[in-house]
């Protein structure tokens, strides 16, 4: 039961962009780690999440998420969060996710604070 | 009919129960079932969001740790609405939560010196008006929340 998480990895200019479809749960680990994984190095240093609005998160695919954060901390990689509704924004703060990656209005608001 | 063959049964006027497999994906149904009920009630759209989470990770903890991931295990989810605060009981039958989880520290969690799991019980917390946990049953164990709508918005169950 659920929607399976697809990502779609788009690269451009030193830049990746996450398009994240589906369930976002504990079952998403694999999802992430192979978009992680088919990052070169070019399009590597930055990485934008993009969230479907009405995507359902619970507490198993925030921790994968963190899994994620820690490994983008670890290269020291930027990331930008953008596409969450309002309540998951307020999730993710309260959680302390937006400490290490910061929620953007738009893709485009995401990709001129990461590259300026 | 037998109770625990029905999915959702009425129990009077203000009041809802669910049964759920033991099935993760299956707190979805207990989610959307809540949202329903609150907006009938009259909750305001970010109250309902914040009851879905709490409901989701509530049915989620049951699934896993309550029930062990059994198939044949069951949840039951009882919705009671009651002036301007729906109460959400939702009953594993497992053995209580014996240790709650450490506040989570995301520090830590980005060190990988805490795991970045187990943060459940700490959103339920943090989204409803008031939480109980490991009351204790005749076949398991119940999680109790209360989640308040400020007034004056309460819908056609309010009265």
């Amino acid at each position: 039961m659920g929607t399976e998480t697809r990502i779609e990895v788009l690269k451009e200019d030193g830049l990746s962009v996450f398009e994240i479809r589906g369930d976002v749960t504990s079952s998403s680990e694999s999802a992430f780690s192979d978009a992680y994984r088919s990052l070169k190095v070019e399009g590597a240093g930055k990485i934008i999440l993009r969230f479907q609005e009405d995507s359902y998160i619970n507490s198993g695919g925030i921790a994968v998420l963190i899994q994620l954060l820690a490994e983008t901390n670890r290269n020291k990689q930027k990331i930008g969060i953008t596409g969450l509704s309002a309540h998951f924004q307020k999730i993710f703060k309260m959680v302390g996710i937006t400490r290490f990656a910061a929620i953007y209005p738009t893709v485009e608001e995401a990709k001129k604070n990461l590259t300026g | 009919m037998d109770q625990h063959r029905e999915l959702i049964r009425t129990n009077g006027e203000k009041s809802v129960e669910v049964h759920l497999p033991n099935m993760l994906g299956y707190e979805r149904v207990a989610m959307e079932c809540c949202a329903s009920f609150a907006r009938i009630a009259g909750f305001t759209s970010d109250r309902i969001e914040d009851l879905k989470t709490a409901v989701s990770e509530a049915c989620l903890n049951a699934i896993e740790h309550g029930n062990k991931l059994r198939p044949e295990a069951r949840v039951t989810v009882t919705l009671e609405i009651e002036d301007d605060c729906i109460s959400v009981r939702v009953k594993d039958e497992g053995d209580g939560i014996k240790e709650l989880p450490e506040e989570p520290d995301i520090v830590q969690k980005i060190e990988r010196l805490q795991s970045p799991r187990r943060l459940g019980i700490f959103l339920i917390r943090n989204l409803v008006d008031h939480v109980e946990f490991n009351e204790p049953t005749n076949d398991g164990h119940v999680l109790k929340m209360v989640l308040r709508q400020p007034k004056p918005s309460l819908g056609v169950l309010g009265g």
